[in-house]
Formats: C-alpha cells, sequence, structure tokens
C-alpha cells in the first residue's frame, strides 16, 4: 500500500505540477492577450478617430476645390451677376447637384445671404456661420464642420470672382454613410456621428470597444463621433491562441501523465519486488534471490540486498553453529545435545525404541591438563572427540558438555544394547593417546541411562546418566548404568552439603586420632587428625563421605582450620600430659591456595606454646598439582615456619619425581591401597612399596605406610626399612578419650610414656 | 452729334473764366493710394454725353491701363497686343458685356453709356482684372505717384468731388464745391481702411 501511494503521490505532484504550469501560462497568456486587445483596441479606435479627422479633412479640401472651379464657371459667374434671385437660386442648385452639394448659398460681399438652395429659407439674413466666412474673407476661402439643420456638415465658402470678388457662394455637405463607410474601410470602425442638441448613443459596452470622439467645429455646436469596435472581432485572434495553448497543453499533460505512470511504474514495480525480497529476508528465507535487473539506483540495491541475505544468511548459520556447537571440538554443545535427546524421545514414544545416553568424563583430566598444559588438553579433547564419533553410528550424537565432559546419545532396543553400546564407546580409550611427543593413556568414566527405562524425559535421562558416571568414577569401574534410587542418594549429598555448614558451629565434627608406629621402636610417634561428623540422622560420618562435598560447597577452609585448631591444641594437652607426639593435620587442595594460612597455623602454635615440628600437615599429590606455583609458595611458606610436610596417598596420582623433589616435604605416605594387600606372594605391591621406600629415602624424606593392617604386612614393612606405619593393626582412628586409653594399655603406647601423670 | 462735340470742346477751350480744383488722396496711414481716380461731378446740371473714345489694351495677359477713368458716353477699344487670345468680360451692372475670344482689335469698340464702375476680367486667364470708371463729368483725373491730383479748367459752377480707388468699400465722403472763375481750390480725402490691408 505504501508503494501504491508512492506511485499515486509520484504521479499526483508531477500532474500538480504541470497543471499549475499550465495554467499559469494560459492565465498569463490570457492577461496578455487581455491587455493586448485593450491597447490595439484602444490603437485602433485612435486610429478610427484620425482616420476620421483626416477623412473629413481631405473631403473639406476636394470640396473646396471642387468648389473653387465650379465658382470659376462663367455661366455661374454670368448668372450670379444677373443679379436674378430665381436664376442665381437655379444656377446655384444646378452647379451644386454638379459636385453633390447637399447645400448651396449665395452669399453678398455684405455678409448676407442672396440666394439658397434651402428654399431661400436663409435669403436676407446674415449667413449662419459667421466664424467660416470671415475666415473666408481673410483667407480667400474656408472651409469646416458644423451643425445644419440637426445634422453634421462640412461648409466650404469660395469667392465668386468676376474677377474681384462679387459674392462668395457656400456649399454644405452632410457627413453621411459615405464618409462612414470611408472611415470603416480604412479603420475597420464603426462611426455613428451625433450633432447638435442630440445625446450620442449609449455605447453597448458588452460588445463594443467604444471611443467618444468630438469633432472640431466651426460654429461651436456639438458633433461627436461613437467610434466602435466589435470586441468579438479583436479578441478573435486571442481566442484562437488560448484555444491552441489549452490544447497544446492539454496533450502536454496527458503525454506528462502517461510518461509518470510509465516512470513510476518503472520505480515502484522493482520497489515493490524490493520489499518482497526484504520481507523474506525478514522471515528468514535467505534462499530466494532478488530478481532486479535494472542497472540503475534499484538494481544496485537489489545487488546489495542479494549481498545482504547472503550474508545475513551465512552469519545466521555461523550464529546457529556457534550457539549449538562446541568451539573447540566442533562437537554439538549442551544445547544442540538436549535438543537432539528432547526430539529422540518424542520420536521414541511413538516408535517404542529406547534412547540411550551416555555421559562421560576423562578421568584426572585436571591433573593431565594441569601437568601437560592447557593446549595438551584441548588436543586431547579434539582428539576423544574424533575417536568418540568414529565408534558411533550416523543416527547417534557425540557432544562436548563442558570441560572434559562428554556425552552420547543412542537408540538402543534394549539395556543390554546399550552395554554394547557403552563398550564401544569405551573402545575410543583403547589406544594411547598420541599428541606430539607425548604419549598418554586415558581412561574415562561412563554413566548410561535409558529412556524411558531410567527418566521420563530429556531432563531427568541427563540428570541420571550423570549419576551414573560419578557412580562409575566413584568405584573406578569405567562404566555404570543407573540404578533406581540412586537420585535420593544425590538428593542427600545436597541436604548434606547445606547441614554441613552449620555443622562447626553446632559442634557435630569431632577429631579421632589414629596413631601413626615408630617401625624400628615400634612406639607412636605420631597421631593423624581425622574428622568425624556425628550427624543427627545418618550417625558418624567418615571425612570420605563429606570432605568432597565440604569442598564443593566451598567450606573446607572452615573445616580444615577448625581441625588445626582442635589438632594443635590436644597435642598441646598431650605435650601437658607427658604424651609427646606430633599431629597430622590433612589439608586440602584448596587450603594450600589460602597465603594466610601460614600466619595461622604460626599463631595458633605460639598460642599453644608448641613446636611448629609438632604439626605434620599431609597433602595429596594431586592438592599440590592444583595450583602448583601457588602452592608451592604457601608450602615453602609453613616449611620456613618449621611445620612438617607430608606426602599423602602416594603412588596414585601422576606426579613426576621431578616434581616430587622440588616439593620441600619432610614425609611420604604411600597409600594403603599398595599396603592394604601387602604379602609376600603380592609381588607387584612389594615392588611398588619397596621402590617407594627406597625413593623415599634416597631423597631424605620419612617414609610412612598406611593402611597396615596384617602383621604380614608390618612384618614386610618392618623387614623394607619402612619409617613408620599407620593402621588397623596398630590402631582405627579413635576419639580423644579412646586414644588416651589406647595409649595407656596398648603395646605401642604405654611403655613409651617417660613422664607419668602426676 | 458731331456739331454738338464741336461746341462742347468750344467751351472747355475758353481758359479765361475756368476754376482748377486740386486734390490729395492718401490713406490713413498717409501713403499714396494707387490707381485713385478723383472726379467733379456739376451738380444741377446735366452736361452732354461725350463723344470721346479711349483705349483698354491687354498686353502680357494684362490690361493695360488698370484703371481706365472715362466721361458717360466714350466709346473704348480693346485691342490684344498678346498672340494669344482673350475674352474680356463684365458682369458689371453699369456695362455688362462680353468680346468672346478674340485677336487683334475688334471691330466695334464698347460705348460705356452709364456712369458706374466696370471690372473687366478674361474669362481665360483668371488672374487678368482692370476697371473702367465711368463717370458723368468730363472733370475726372488718376492721382499720381506723389498722390496729388489736378482737376482744370472747370466751368465755374457747383460740384459734387467724389474719389473712387479700386479696392474701395465705402467711398469716402464726397466734397461739394464752388468752383469760381479762375478760383483754385484744395481738397483733400483720407480713404477709409482698405479691406486687404
Amino acid at each position: 500500500m505504501a508503494i501504491r501511494s508512492f506511485q499515486t503521490k509520484l504521479l499526483l505532484l508531477l500532474i500538480a505540477v504541470l497543471v499549475l504550469l499550465q495554467a499559469g501560462t494560459l492565465i498569463s497568456v490570457h492577461l496578455a492577450g487581455q491587455q493586448t486587445i485593450r491597447r490595439s483596441i484602444d490603437k485602433e479606435l485612435g486610429i478610427g478617430a484620425r482616420v476620421l479627422d483626416q477623412t473629413l479633412a481631405t473631403r473639406a479640401r476636394q470640396l473646396q476645390d471642387s468648389l473653387r472651379v465650379l465658382a470659376l464657371d462663367f455661366a455661374f459667374r454670368e448668372a450670379i451677376a444677373s443679379a436674378d434671385l430665381p436664376t442665381t437660386t437655379s444656377v446655384l442648385s444646378n452647379h451644386g447637384s454638379r459636385i453633390a452639394a447637399d447645400a448651396v448659398v449665395l452669399i453678398g460681399l455684405d455678409g448676407k445671404v442672396t440666394a439658397d438652395t434651402v428654399g431661400g429659407r436663409l435669403v436676407g439674413k446674415p449667413f449662419p456661420f459667421a466664424s467660416l466666412l470671415e475666415t473666408a474673407q481673410d483667407r480667400g476661402e474656408s472651409s469646416g464642420t458644423v451643425t445644419f439643420r440637426e445634422r453634421p456638415y462640412q461648409f466650404v465658402i469660395v469667392p465668386v470672382l468676376a474677377p474681384r470678388p462679387i459674392a462668395w457662394v457656400c456649399a454644405g455637405f452632410e457627413i453621411d454613410e459615405r464618409v462612414i463607410s470611408d472611415v470603416r474601410r480604412l479603420a475597420s470602425t464603426e462611426v455613428v456621428l451625433t450633432s447638435g442638441a442630440a445625446e450620442p448613443p449609449e455605447p453597448d459596452s458588452a460588445t463594443y470597444a467604444t471611443l467618444l470622439h468630438p469633432l472640431r467645429t466651426n460654429d461651436g455646436s456639438r458633433v461627436t463621433a461613437l467610434l466602435q469596435l466589435p470586441l468579438e472581432e479583436a479578441r478573435q485572434p486571442f481566442v484562437t491562441l488560448e484555444l491552441k495553448i489549452f490544447g497544446l497543453s492539454f496533450i502536454l499533460l496527458i503525454a506528462a501523465v502517461v510518461a509518470a505512470v510509465f516512470f513510476a511504474r518503472t520505480v515502484s514495480q522493482p520497489l515493490r519486488a524490493l520489499a518482497d525480497a526484504a520481507g523474506k529476508i525478514g522471515h528468514g528465507d535467505y534462499s530466494t534471490p532478488v530478481k532486479v535487473t535494472q542497472a540503475d539506483e534499484i538494481g544496485h540495491l537489489a545487488t546489495a540486498l542479494n549481498q545482504m541475505r547472503y550474508a545475513i544468511g551465512a552469519r545466521e548459520d555461523q550464529i546457529i553453529y556457534q550457539a549449538t556447537h562446541d568451539g573447540l571440538t566442533g562437537l554439538p554443545n549442551r544445547t544442540l545435545f538436549f535438543d537432539r535427546v528432547s526430539q529422540a524421545i518424542a520420536f521414541s514414544k511413538r516408535s517404542g525404541e529406547s534412547v540411550g545416553m551416555i555421559m562421560m568424563d576423562v578421568d584426572r583430566f585436571k591433573e593431565i591438563n594441569d601437568t601437560l598444559g592447557h593446549n595438551f588438553g584441548d588436543q586431547l579433547l579434539i582428539e576423544i572427540g574424533r575417536r568418540l564419533e568414529r565408534t558411533l553410528r550416523e543416527s547417534d550424537t557425540v557432544a562436548r558438555l563442558g570441560g572434559d565432559e562428554f556425552a552420547v546419545k543412542f537408540t538402543a532396543p534394549t539395556q543390554k544394547h546399550a552395554t554394547e553400546v557403552a563398550a564401544r564407546v569405551r573402545t575410543a580409550f583403547d589406544a594411547p593417546f598420541v599428541l606430539g611427543d607425548v604419549t598418554i593413556e586415558v581412561a574415562a568414566s561412563l554413566g548410561i541411562a535409558l529412556f524411558p527405562v531410567h527418566a521420563d524425559d530429556a531432563d531427568a535421562l541427563m540428570k541420571r546418566a550423570d549419576i551414573a558416571m560419578y557412580d562409575a568414577k566413584k568405584n573406578h569401574t569405567g562404566f555404570a548404568i543407573y540404578e533406581a534410587g540412586r537420585d535420593e542418594h544425590s538428593l542427600r549429598r545436597l541436604t548434606l552439603m547445606m547441614e554441613l555448614r552449620q555443622a562447626i558451629a553446632r559442634d557435630e565434627l569431632e577429631l579421632y586420632f589414629q596413631p601413626k608406629i615408630d617401625v624400628v621402636t615400634e612406639r607412636v610417634v605420631h597421631a593423624e587428625a581425622l574428622v568425624r561428623w556425628k550427624h543427627a540422622v545418618h550417625g558418624v560420618m567418615r571425612p570420605d563421605e563429606f570432605i568432597p562435598l565440604a569442598e564443593q560447597a566451598g567450606n573446607i577452609g572452615l573445616i580444615t582450620k577448625w581441625a588445626i585448631r582442635k589438632a594443635i591444641r590436644q597435642c598441646a594437652a598431650w605435650q601437658r600430659e607427658g604424651l609427646d607426639l606430633a599431629v597430622a593435620v590433612n589439608l586440602s587442595a584448596l587450603d594450600l591456595l589460602d597465603a594466610e594460612l601460614p600466619t595461622l597455623i604460626s599463631g595458633l602454635l605460639s598460642e599453644a606454646g608448641l613446636p611448629p615440628s609438632r604439626l605434620v600437615l599431609e597433602i595429596t599429590e594431586s592438592a599440590v598439582m592444583k595450583d602448583a606455583a601457588y602452592a608451592l609458595k604457601v608450602l615453602r611458606d609453613l616449611k620456613r615456619r618449621g611445620v612438617a610436610l607430608a606426602i599423602d596417598d602416594f603412588g596414585t596420582g601422576y606426579s613426576s619425581l621431578a616434581h616430587l623433589k622440588r616439593l620441600p616435604v619432610d614425609e611420604l605416605k604411600i597409600d594403603k591401597s599398595f599396603v592394604q594387600n601387602l604379602t609376600e606372594s603380592a609381588t607387584d605391591d612389594l615392588v611398588i612399596v619397596r621402590s617407594t621406600i627406597e625413593l623415599g629415602h634416597n631423597m631424605g624424606l620419612i617414609v610412612i605406610a598406611e593402611g597396615v593392617e596384617t602383621p604380614e604386612s608390618w612384618a614386610i614393612l618392618k623387614r623394607l626399612g619402612c619409617d613408620m606405619a599407620q593402621g588397623y593393626y596398630m590402631s582405627p582412628p579413635l576419639p580423644v578419650d579412646e586414644f588416651s586409653e589406647w595409649f595407656v594399655n596398648s603395646v605401642w603406647g604405654a611403655q613409651r610414656m617417660s613422664k607419668p601423670v602426676a | 452729334m458731331r456739331p454738338l462735340v464741336a461746341l462742347m470742346t468750344l467751351s472747355l477751350s475758353m481758359p479765361i473764366l475756368a476754376g482748377t480744383i486740386d486734390v490729395r488722396v492718401q490713406d490713413p496711414r498717409g501713403s499714396v493710394v494707387r490707381d485713385a481716380v478723383v472726379y467733379a461731378v456739376p451738380e444741377g446740371r446735366a452736361l452732354p454725353l461725350a463723344r470721346k473714345t479711349a483705349v483698354m489694351d491687354q498686353k502680357n495677359r494684362m490690361f493695360i491701363p488698370h484703371v481706365l477713368p472715362v466721361q458717360t458716353g466714350t466709346a473704348v477699344r480693346f485691342p490684344n497686343s498678346d498672340d494669344i487670345r482673350h475674352h474680356v468680360y463684365s458682369f458689371s451692372p453699369a456695362k455688362p458685356f462680353q468680346l468672346p475670344l478674340y485677336k487683334g482689335t475688334p471691330a466695334n469698340p464698347v460705348v460705356f453709356d452709364k456712369a458706374g464702375v466696370v471690372t473687366l476680367g478674361c474669362n481665360i486667364h483668371d488672374q487678368m482684372s482692370a476697371f473702367i470708371v465711368v463717370v458723368d463729368t468730363p472733370y475726372f483725373e488718376r492721382v499720381g505717384g506723389d498722390g496729388k491730383v489736378t482737376l482744370r479748367d472747370i466751368e465755374p459752377g457747383k460740384y459734387v468731388v467724389h474719389v473712387w480707388y479700386p479696392e474701395m468699400r465705402e467711398e469716402p465722403q464726397p466734397d461739394t464745391v464752388n468752383v469760381g472763375a479762375n478760383e483754385r481750390i484744395d481738397l483733400s480725402f483720407v480713404t477709409h481702411r482698405n479691406g486687404h490691408s
């Protein structure tokens, strides 16, 4: 509609301009015409008046000449000289008719009329037009215009010579139609003469242009010529001209309108096409090209629109791709994956097929990333993505959900089939990954959940696959299928996480102590402080049940500080009781990022009056790896303050020996997994434990074995030269009271008491 | 009639008893009035007609003289001295006549037997004109170049003295005088203003 109105507007504008122009032209032509007509009429009337005057003057001269000749006629003179009135009158009449005079008068030299041809009415009276006679007497002859018998006349007077003047003869000629027609012929002007008392006729100003022209008279009478010119006649040429111009204007207007319509079409149709094309682009149709082939500005616009269409389409594709794909691996991201899963579920609701989902994360990816660098980690993720894709069918979807977390969606008729798929996915990790110079074995934990067996929708399906994955990771089984009820477990974790915040304030935490025995002296030298949570509902909980939660919730720092404070106080208390034990407290990875920790510990130690060496802080390898540089700084600070440091769970991480060497530690604790099943026949464990002890000793470290549960393992450790041992064989972790009691009663403790309590 | 003429001649030739009238004619500005004629007409007595002749010549398309005073009864001849023809005419009441186209001298002279001014013209030469002043007295004379005229040998008696001149409109008042024997009378006339000047 906007285009329609544009076309209309253009048309109207053009027509309006043209009409205005034409009207202007017509009006000015008309006005100029009127003016010209008026001027030419005035001029013609003036000419008419002059022609009239001239005609009369000429006529007067001619009449005078005629009369002069007549007056010289011998017979005429002879008759006049006869002084016989009838003769004189008849000769006047006779000769007068020769020159077509309307009246002839003979005037004596005394100025009195002696004869006339108008019935003798003037005879004996003075000549009525005295001034004419006077002029004749002065100049010999005269002529003039007078009113005679109520009509305009020209009178001429000449003397009758014999050869001296003996009389004056006067001839009168009415100014009649002959004169008028002469004027009309010469000036094309109508003339109406009135004289005497008669009023000039009222001019017909509607039909005629008129001019009242008073004639010069010699008797003082009024003779007026009314000159008339038919207006129509004067206007006719202009009317014709105006008609021609009007016709021309009309033709021009038609032509202009046709041209304007044509032009408006050439503009508006392509514009409409452009608008349609732009509308399509607006609706997301980028495939239809704009079809305008003109080479003008509209053509340029169409080209630009086409380029824009293509560019927008490409950019939208890119945006959509970026929004739905992982930038690193090029795999679908969580959003797209979720859509695909939802679609598959919707489809399977009709087909009855199962939708399977595998959630996986790369084991120890964090450590790989930290150790070998982020670039390496990225390359590894890309390679994992490629391998996963290769293991799957076209219809399956592999996605990277973030970090080291991948997901696979597939269709599976049965749970068994799903297990097979999972197994096939795991084959992606069978071969070592060779990236540049580094060859590395990588494992992943897979969690499997199925629709509709485990969940009703995509959201729940993903959550449950996630839970299964955590189970797999926790149980080191590689993969796990979701078990019904695991959801509640997950919920419990959340609740605990929240309750843990209040645990300290409610004094629900308690420190247990487990003795570390000097292998040579077989006496307790250290006690490792272990946190227990006496939960109102769940009973006493072990650290591995809630410490990860605390780490996730971010309140591990509080627990650590609480534990250190408690341990130091207990240690001091034991010192006072004569128990010379060092206490060991576990530090979390997050604790190593707290720069204030060393100062706090120093403060607590001096407050308790305890030498720093009485405190041992145990750190896992991976904790140091988290932010190695910063952790190292904190550790060195602690070391500088005299606090003893121990590497916990040694053997489970990826730490290189070079890295280990840089750590300012005093002790090395072999992970219990190597010790628990240590027998003379378990050659693998035996080799590891022996190597580790040798390694530790070579590096000048005290080596401690955890998980000592049997006399056999104790014996082996003793034989291998391990420095300290810890485990259920000596004692489980005990509350303070029981520990004291154990100390008194146990073979590992009491004898060692150098100073009995007073 | 011849003896009567002779008698008249005789009586006039008596110088001893005759009187003289001197007349001066001038216009209001004192100028000479050309071609003026002065004549004295006896009062109370009729004089016999003159048996005299005069000549009005036509030469170079002019009448010569321009003014010819004659006594009543004088026969005037009109010789044509030009080699073209003239047609002499007069419409004057004192003597209307015409001498149609002619050459040389017509056989018969024209006798002017009635007093009055006869204006002469030529019908084919409009510019030609002349006057024959016919008076009932033998005592007449044209004024000379000095504006004076003398009427001599006038028989004593009572006379009315007139003046005429060509452009005259109105005659100046005539003067009546008694002429005694051997008496010399001085008269003076002032003409009216001329109509043409």
